[in-house]
């Protein structure tokens, strides 16, 4: 059954989905746990429902290695569930084994993502004989309760095991599947929400198992009012078996969702008592809920009677990203094309006050849209963030370093295809710090630091970018160590002493560098810094390096909040246009008074603003573009922020207000490093020209 | 049917390794392998870049892409010149990227048997060589470019 059926594509999608999901709030709570050394009520009773809803969903795609290494991961914590205590017996090995589970599944559904239906199952059996071993380790320690829990857990919970094969043969005996039509009557788990496209899932998965098939209701798929009969009595199939009602039964009981279910056969009522209680615990609910435990017959049921359908998805769809980067470039497209509509030349010198009107309703949509777009993409950092927590905690036990990796700022937002670049930076840049930077905890007392090393993670939004920052307080970079290799490799473009410490820093981000001598599990693979810094500079941000000796170094990325859509401010200059983002103009004006103005001896030049001194920075020079227009007096000045800095740009003359998609500037200049110098990209204007973005916040700071 | 057409496009390709696209620069005739040629336009608004070297010109609007631009005359170290109506832009492919190469005029496509091309001579003097063959057609000689090593020092990433 591990052969990927092509017409299941969309379950299979929703597989892969909810199975990651799961997986990695999996993941969260037991790095929670580990952190707290215990594991609370609500998260035993979380993890049993993580791994319920995986074994449950991959029995029904027919990954029945997967399912059969969650059904004994369900195991452990059913018997943990049923007493806490138990859980100190087995707490140093548990987590470690619940983490190697966790990856062999993300493996596996790694692998079926990626090789469809070539897809071939890795075996479980090592992990699952040692899960069974903390059973056996707890069930040593209560002789009476164990033995209890073990033969209902496997029954009730899945088949693909066969562990019992006799609650199978009963069926098989009390109904003789011959050739008789059978009715199945399902009731589906309370609040699983859309009982009729579930039933209507159930028969889909029935057909290649019956020569006949119907249903009461039928068609239950076509209407949803039908929810609230198939509830209270249940959807009855009807069908007439091509093997077996075995067979059929199995299909049943892999279904997701499916509370409970009872053979009724028309022809024989016999046959019905007996389908009846024998399929009583087979369902897959009642785990638990057999005659041994009477105690607490109630509520494991709830629990696990939620676990499909509850969470927090019902209000979510989940949507293919390349639909969304679609829809993002048409929005992109719509607003070029509405500029060119606004701005073109044959409306010039009309009054069109009608076709005014319109079209600032036109704006105002196109903006209402290009917002909900914009969101639709935004998701939060954590998700970054989480991945890290995973690698530090393994990467401490391997290297044998203690790190605290310590958060903040995880929610804020940004655009999914950033988040998703960001990934690979971040990771590496972490394993960096973890392998070189931090320090041994012996070196670490020696060196009178904490004995446990930290790496921080931070992220926050200031004015239109985010910025990341990875610190840890280990060594620090070796200025000399990496000029030394830095001329082993040959890198170097300019005699050695004319370098700044942050040159040197920036040198580890050159492509082939790697100050590790050691070649480890995790860095010094010789692709490093340079990936990383690709990978930034792909989505438009960039990197900078602060490091002091001993005290730790900080990696800070700029990245911009989105790749899109900016409110810009057009400016000329000479025959070049340049656009500057609205968020930072304060304020723009024609000098009309020269008396405002102080030369300074340096040949720069301030002005004078209500009390204040600002620095005048005089684009045409900056950037070196010829222009008729070098008196203050003939062109615009506009007074822009960034942060606590601010200044006044000259420039020839202000053409006006417009929406435009920035586009980062081919990678062929990355080497010119135009993003620190001030631009921070391109726009196509309306009339089809270019425009160059100001960087309001480098331009700044590199005039300082 | 499908079959062919991969296999007329598989000969096209083919084809397209030993055809050189001719361009005039400063009475000077240069070729290029048609397999870097993506398409030839006439010169249009070039939006300048400051701070960089002067033979990058800047960026055009290729439909909605930006590409960047090259004049090739001052690439080689060749006297600027005003754009005129024969002036085009020669967008290449090269390492993944879009390139517009500023020449003179833009000459014919030409078959050159590469077996028979002569090599230009390597010597301590020539380092910056960046011819890869030369050949005669017709009445004139054409020297073609081996373009990874012509932009070397464009397409390096730092």
């Amino acid at each position: 059954m591990s052969t990927v059926d092509s017409g299941m594509d969309s379950l299979f999608e929703a597989f892969i989905y909810e199975t990651t999901s799961l997986l990695d709030q999996l993941d969260e709570i037991m790095l929670d746990s580990e952190k707290q050394k215990s594991l609370s009520e609500d998260n035993i009773n979380e993890i049993f429902r993580i791994m319920h809803t995986t074994k449950g969903s991959a029995a029904m795609m027919g990954f029945n290695e997967i399912s059969s290494l969650a059904h004994s991961v369900e195991d452990v914590f059913f018997l943990i569930r049923e007493d806490p205590k138990r859980l100190d017996l087995v707490v140093d090995t548990l987590f470690d084994l619940v983490f190697q589970a966790s990856d062999f599944l993300r493996q596996e559904i790694e692998s079926i993502q990626n090789n469809g239906s070539d897809y071939a199952p890795a075996d479980p059996t090592d992990l699952i004989n040692k899960l069974e071993e903390q059973v056996a380790v707890m069930k040593g320690e209560t002789p009476e309760a164990a033995p209890a829990a073990e033969t209902t857990a496997p029954a009730a919970a899945t088949s693909a095991e066969a562990d019992k094969p006799s609650e199978d043969a009963k069926v098989q005996t009390a109904i003789p599947a011959g050739d008789d039509v059978v009715q199945i009557r399902v009731f589906f788990a309370d609040d699983s929400q859309m009982e009729n496209i579930r039933a209507f899932m159930l028969m889909t998965q029935l057909k290649d198992h019956c020569d006949f098939l119907d249903s009461d209701p039928e068609h239950p798929e076509t209407d949803s009012s039908l929810c609230e009969s198939i509830i209270k009595n249940g959807f009855v199939v009807i069908l007439k078996p091509t093997y077996s009602l075995d067979d059929v039964i199995k299909v049943v009981e892999n279904t997701s969702s499916i509370k409970s279910y009872e053979v009724l056969n028309s022809s024989d009522n016999a046959g019905e008592k007996n389908a009846e209680k024998s399929t009583a615990p087979a369902g897959k609910t009642s785990a638990g809920n057999s005659a041994q435990t009477p105690a607490a017959p109630a509520k494991p049921n709830v629990q696990s009677t939620g676990s499909s359908g509850k969470g927090v998805k019902q209000s979510l769809i989940s949507v293919n990203q390349s639909k969304l980067d679609h829809l993002m470039d048409l929005v992109g497209e719509l607003v070029t094309a509405e500029s060119m509509v606004s701005s073109n030349k044959d409306l010039v010198g009309l009054k069109l006050d009608n076709f005014t009107k319109s079209f600032r309703e036109l704006r105002k949509l196109t903006d209402e849209l290009q917002d909900v777009v914009m969101s639709i993409r935004m998701v939060p950092l954590t998700g970054n963030f989480q991945k890290m927590n995973r690698i530090v905690r393994d990467m401490s036990k391997k290297l044998k370093k203690e790190v605290d990796l310590v958060t903040i700022g995880g929610d804020t937002e940004v655009d999914k295809t950033i988040s998703d670049a960001l990934t690979d930076p971040l990771m590496h840049m972490i394993r960096n710090s973890m392998d070189h930077a931090i320090e041994t905890p012996e070196e670490r007392v020696a060196l009178g630091k904490p004995e446990t090393g930290k790496v921080t993670l931070s992220a926050r939004n200031v004015g239109g970018e985010i910025l990341i920052d990875v610190a840890d307080d280990g060594r620090g970079l070796d200025t000399e160590k990496i000029m030394e290799k830095a001329r082993k490799n040959g890198i170097l473009t300019k005699p050695e002493n004319e370098y700044t410490d942050k040159e040197i820093f920036h040198l580890i981000m050159l492509p082939g560098f790697s100050t590790n001598e050691n070649v480890t599990e995790y860095s010094g693979r010789g692709v490093g810094m340079d990936v990383v810094r690709k990978n930034v500079e792909n989505v438009g941000g960039s990197i900078s390096i602060h490091s002091e000796t001993n005290k730790g170094t900080t990696f800070t990325l700029k990245i911009p909040l989105t790749l899109a859509i900016m409110d810009v401010m057009d400016v000329s200059l000479g025959t070049t246009t340049f656009s500057i983002p609205i968020t930072s103009i304060k304020q723009s004006f024609k000098l009309t008074d020269d008396g405002q103005i102080m030369h300074n001896t340096d040949g720069t030049d301030m002005i004078m603003l209500r009390g204040e001194c600002y620095p005048i920075i005089h684009l045409y020079e900056y950037f070196n573009i010829p222009t008729e227009v070098t008196d203050l007096k003939d062109g615009i000045v506009i007074q822009v922020e960034s942060g606590s800095d601010v200044a006044c740009i000259f420039a020839d003359e202000l053409l006006g207000e417009q929406q435009v998609v920035v586009k980062p500037f081919p990678p062929f200049f990355n080497k010119y490093n135009l993003k620190n110098s001030g631009l921070s990209g391109c726009t196509i204007l309306g009339n089809g020209s270019i425009s160059l973005i100001l960087d309001i916040r480098s331009l700044l700071s590199s005039e300082r | 049917m499908e079959e062919n057409t991969i296999q007329a496009t598989l000969e096209a390709s083919d084809d397209l390794s030993n055809r050189f696209l001719t361009f005039g620069i400063d009475g000077a005739i240069y070729g290029i392998s048609l397999t870097n040629v993506l398409e030839i336009i006439g010169i249009q608004d070039i939006t300048s870049v400051p701070n960089v070297p002067q033979h990058v010109k800047g960026l055009i609007n290729l439909r909605g892409k930006v590409v960047p631009v090259i004049d090739t005359r001052l690439k080689m170290g060749k006297p600027e010149r005003d754009y005129d109506d024969l002036t085009c832009i020669v967008v290449i492919d090269i390492q993944d990227m879009h390139i517009g190469l500023i020449v003179d005029k833009v000459e014919e496509v030409i078959s050159v048997d590469l077996e028979h091309a002569a090599v230009p001579p390597r010597t301590g003097i020539q380092e910056k060589q960046f011819l890869s063959s030369v050949v005669e057609h017709g009445n004139h000689t054409v020297l073609n470019i081996d373009l990874e090593k012509f932009m070397a020092d464009d397409l390096r990433q730092y």
